[in-house]
């Protein structure tokens, strides 16, 4: 730890994931700027060099493509991936997806689908991450990306709710079952954020959804920086006092 | 196939007070919203076969109109 500067990342390996765009690319970016290693995983080879090119000090951060619906990729690939650069101090799960789908027309294959990304492959990287000889013995920090919609509803959200629910109480009872081994689970709920996912949202297309979820921000609309800050904090030895914690960023949608 | 279909609007859009026919403006409906819209496309698919993209629909106005595009896709 940098006394001097508790936020700081130098000397730290980060593993993100969804880091080929928007949230995930931010806290990448974010991480190298604080002086942080980022391993990114992502679907696109191509598009994780952009974001290693957009990265400070791009020769020292590594990346997998890895398709995380894929629990044998997951298992094989990735331990083998971070074993090269062990040990690893931090893991931001911000890979997802969001789905909007009236609870009526509900399919189980949608919400597999939705649950492997949003969940289970979060489930399977923290068991791959705190095993001997990928952990950092210092400690660690795990940081799931969830979402506001974890605290309250939405109409077509059931599923979407559903998965970032699930890593919120997934968080408080890791926290607790690792708290001896110094690694903190937190999660960071978001509301909405200016990324590709969220342009591309059914209320987007709408003049009036838009006008109204401007008018339920009080602090407008969120930037990819509002939640790799965040993250960054929740990275940092600046938090080492911190964990099972839902930290609410979203500009005020919730204060009401 | 025209009773199927007035049957499945009228549950995706859960309609229960009231006939629905064919050249209703389904949009004028107080049952649609955008919520209504992505339940319809998938009743269709379901029941019809037929994948109806959202686009499809700011281009229609009557519930014949739609008919059409399920008949024609099928």
């Amino acid at each position: 730890m940098n006394p001097n500067n508790p936020f700081s990342l130098t000397g730290k390996t980060i593993l993100i994931t969804g880091a080929s765009s928007g949230i995930g690319q931010g806290i990448a970016i974010a991480c190298a700027g604080q002086g942080a290693k980022v391993l990114l995983l992502g679907r696109d080879a191509d598009r994780l060099k952009e974001t290693v090119k957009l990265c400070e000090n791009g020769q020292d951060h590594g990346f997998l493509s890895l398709d995380l619906r894929d629990e044998l990729q997951i298992n094989a690939e990735l331990e083998t991936f971070l074993k090269q650069h062990a040990p690893i101090h931090g893991f931001v799960h911000a890979a997802g997806v969001s789905p909007t789908i009236p609870f009526k027309v509900l399919k189980e294959y949608q919400v597999q689908e939705a649950f492997q990304l949003n969940v289970f492959s979060a489930i399977s990287m923290i068991q791959v991450l705190t095993k001997v000889g990928i952990k950092s013995s210092e400690g660690m920090s795990m940081v799931m990306i969830a979402s506001v919609m974890s605290e309250v509803g939405e109409k077509g959200k059931s599923l979407y709710a559903m998965t970032k629910s699930a890593l919120v109480g997934m968080v408080k009872s890791l926290a607790l079952e690792y708290a001896d081994k110094k690694i903190r689970f937190n999660a960071i709920s978001p509301s909405v954020v200016n990324t590709p996912l969220s342009r591309n949202s059914e209320y987007r297309k709408n003049e009036a959804a838009m006008k109204q979820v401007l008018e339920q921000h009080p602090l407008g609309i969120g930037e990819v920086e509002d939640v790799s800050n965040a993250a960054v904090f929740l990275l940092s030895p600046a938090s080492r006092w911190i964990t099972g914690e839902n930290m609410i960023v979203d500009g005020g949608y919730l204060a009401k | 196939m025209e009773e199927k279909f007035i049957n499945l609007i009228k549950e995706a859009l859960e309609i229960e007070d009231r006939e629905v026919s064919l050249t209703d403006k389904f949009k004028e409906f107080d049952e649609w919203d955008s919520l209504a819209l992505l339940t319809l496309i998938a009743e269709l698919d379901d029941n019809f076969g037929v994948t109806i993209q959202s686009e499809v629909f700011e281009n229609i106005t009557t519930l014949q109109e739609l008919f059409d595009h399920v008949k024609n896709d099928q």
